[in-house]
């Protein structure tokens, strides 16, 4: 009995000792992630920064100038313009895909469903731009430069990312079930379809379209291969940005934070809010 | 409505498995359960009668007329399935109105007729409530609800309570016999559970391997099974080897019984069957059908005790039921033991 006793009080040291170590290191890696972010809004608020630790003075005319200059605003457009027709172009297409790739898979095509899933992993974005660049730039398809180029880069890339959101929505609902269910009850092939499939998978496709769309206005390697002078989108610019002066860039790269984190918000709120 | 599968067969491709020249009737009104052990077709032969698989060879007729090439969405067959499949994003009411919403059934008069069914399933309160808001039992209710409002020609249900916990199965076993008589509807209860199939059908029809083994009344096929398979499947029995030793006579090997060989020859071999509750514990020494030995593991149910008892010489224990286990010795009243030819 005492001895019992004594080694449970042992096991209770060893677990608090653990809890700390755990801890510690998440502390640590927190301090490495949040350290960045909040020295680009330092940054973006300073007044000067050149060899100094931290930078001198408060003001927000860094904000006021990135409203101002034109070619933020423009980038910022294109950015926008980019992502919308991505998500557009994403749920025309990743529909139907998941659907039949939901309904293939069980009838032997599986290895496609899998080769979807894989792609964002096992093809680099960089191969993506490459590719582009040399199937573009000849006079056959002399396109490399132009927005439709870039959105059908971005389309390219999200695709998978929507797809498998809602592959994996169709797989956990049992769709097919559901789908026997409302054929025994009289719904013909397309009266399941946007009766029962389609209201089944808003809020996945919503998700799906927030974390395209996060993916897209924040997307760079492709964008900054692909993008002309003209349609530069906002990450692109940035990166231009961080040539000149220093608060400036802060401030355009906070900009896009706030842009991304509200997205990624709102994306994980609404697969949160579903039954 | 009268139900009839004709003949009917379906091969699965690439496979042995599917139903083989199959014929079944199910008069109108009356709930035939379908039993069998898994891959023995019986929810093959349910998808086929909902349209959900086509393909198969043979008619399925309903009422005269063979609905063998209509399509799933115009067959009006109640479905309840194992898992529910009710729609997520639908009320429970909504659920429940979903074929007359098809049927393009005026608002009010099909929430009327909704709200009445689930009334009759006794859950006229949860009209508003969300799917995920009920708990198995009553998701199961809503989708015999919602199977019934279609007014079906059939109901089909496909293991209905098997994803149950067993204290909700027993209450909802009888609900829905009692709802399906009440609304004479003619039934396929495709199940693998055979006291569920004995407890609520008018008959049962025992499947394995895709062929249909026996047809009969829960009663018949309890006591007269036709084959060994059907004596394994439906309750619980010792099936030993036998043979015919002289007319009324059969040799276990270890024993002879007597027994009614009816018109076999002498030499058949057969195997002999012994429900437990036919077990006689402990009896006089001058009874017919005696076995000495000793009793083996013991299930205490309350009033009885289920045990295994050993005979010297038998290749497995006889499984026996009594209030108080035999302690020496076993006998069988030859009218109790159902030889099997096959």
């Amino acid at each position: 009995m005492a001895n019992s006793s004594v080694s449970g009080k042992y096991a209770g040291n060893l677990d608090i000792g653990n809890h700390n170590v755990i801890r510690g290191i998440s502390l640590i890696y927190g301090v490495y992630l949040l350290l960045p972010i909040v020295l680009l809004m330092v940054g973006s608020l300073g007044g000067s920064w050149t060899n100094t630790l931290l930078p001198t003075g408060v003001t927000g005319q860094w904000y006021l100038d990135i409203w101002h200059d034109t070619s933020f605003r423009k980038a910022f457009w294109s950015s926008l313009v980019v992502a919308l027709a991505a998500c557009a172009i994403n749920t025309v297409l990743a529909l139907p895909l998941a659907y039949s790739l939901y309904h293939g898979a069980r009838r032997g095509g599986a290895l496609a469903a899998r080769i979807v899933s894989a792609m964002p992993v096992a093809v680099p974005a960089i191969t993506l731009a490459f590719g582009y660049m040399v199937v573009f730039n000849t006079d056959l398809a002399p396109w490399l430069g132009t927005l439709p180029l870039l959105i059908a880069a971005h389309v390219t890339l999200t695709l998978p990312y929507l797809t498998n959101t809602l592959l994996a929505d169709l797989r956990h609902l049992d769709l097919g079930r559901l789908e026997q269910a409302a054929a025994t009850l009289g719904a013909s092939g397309w009266q399941q379809f946007a009766g029962i499939v389609l209201p089944s998978l808003k809020q996945s496709l919503l998700s799906g379209l927030v974390m395209v769309a996060a993916i897209s206005v924040g997307e760079f390697g492709v964008s900054n291969l692909l993008t002309s002078f003209q349609n530069r989108t906002f990450p692109v610019l940035l990166l231009q940005a961080f040539y000149g002066a220093t608060g400036f860039a802060c401030a355009a790269t906070v900009i896009l934070l706030i842009l991304a984190g509200a997205s990624a918000l709102l994306s994980s709120s609404l697969i949160k809010a579903r039954p | 409505m009268n139900l009839a599968l004709d003949n009917v067969s379906y091969h699965y491709p690439g496979s042995t498995q599917g139903l083989h020249e199959l014929s079944l009737n199910v008069c109108a009104g009356e709930l035939v359960a379908v039993i069998g052990p898994s891959g023995s077709g019986k929810s093959t032969l349910l998808k086929l009668v909902s349209g959900l698989e086509t393909g198969h060879t043979g008619r399925i007729v309903f009422g005269g007329q063979d609905m063998s090439s209509t399509p799933v969405h115009q067959r009006r067959m109640g479905m309840v399935f194992q898992s529910y499949a009710l729609f997520p994003h639908l009320s429970v009411l909504d659920n429940v109105a979903y074929g007359l919403k098809l049927r393009k059934v005026p608002v009010a008069e099909r929430h009327r007729r909704a709200q009445e069914l689930l009334g009759i399933v006794g859950l006229a309160s949860y009209a508003k409530r969300d799917i995920g808001q009920l708990s198995g039992g009553q998701q199961q209710r809503v989708a015999l609800a919602r199977a019934l409002a279609i007014d079906p020609l059939a109901l089909l249900l496909d293991e209905p309570l098997s994803a149950l916990d067993a204290s909700v199965r027993g209450h909802l076993r009888d609900e829905i016999r009692a709802i399906q008589q009440r609304f004479n509807a003619t039934t396929l209860l495709v199940t693998h559970d055979q006291e569920e199939a004995l407890v609520m059908a008018d008959r049962v029809a025992m499947l394995k391997d895709g062929r249909l083994l026996q047809i009969a009344t829960p009663r018949e096929i309890y006591q007269q099974p036709t084959s060994r398979a059907v004596a394994e499947f439906v309750g619980l029995s010792t099936i030993l080897p036998a043979r015919v030793s002289a007319p009324g006579r059969i040799d276990l090997g270890f024993a002879e019984l007597f027994a009614d060989t009816g018109a076999r020859a002498v030499g058949t071999g057969l195997h002999a069957m012994v429900r437990p509750e036919h077990i006689q514990a402990d009896p006089p020494p001058t009874c017919v059908n005696r076995l000495q030995g000793h009793p083996g593991a013991q299930r205490y149910l309350g009033a009885l005790t289920r045990y295994d008892f050993e005979v010297p010489g038998a290749s497995k224990p006889f499984l026996a039921e009594s209030a108080v286990p035999a302690a020496r010795a076993i006998a069988v009243a030859p009218e109790h033991i159902r030889l099997l030819d096959h």
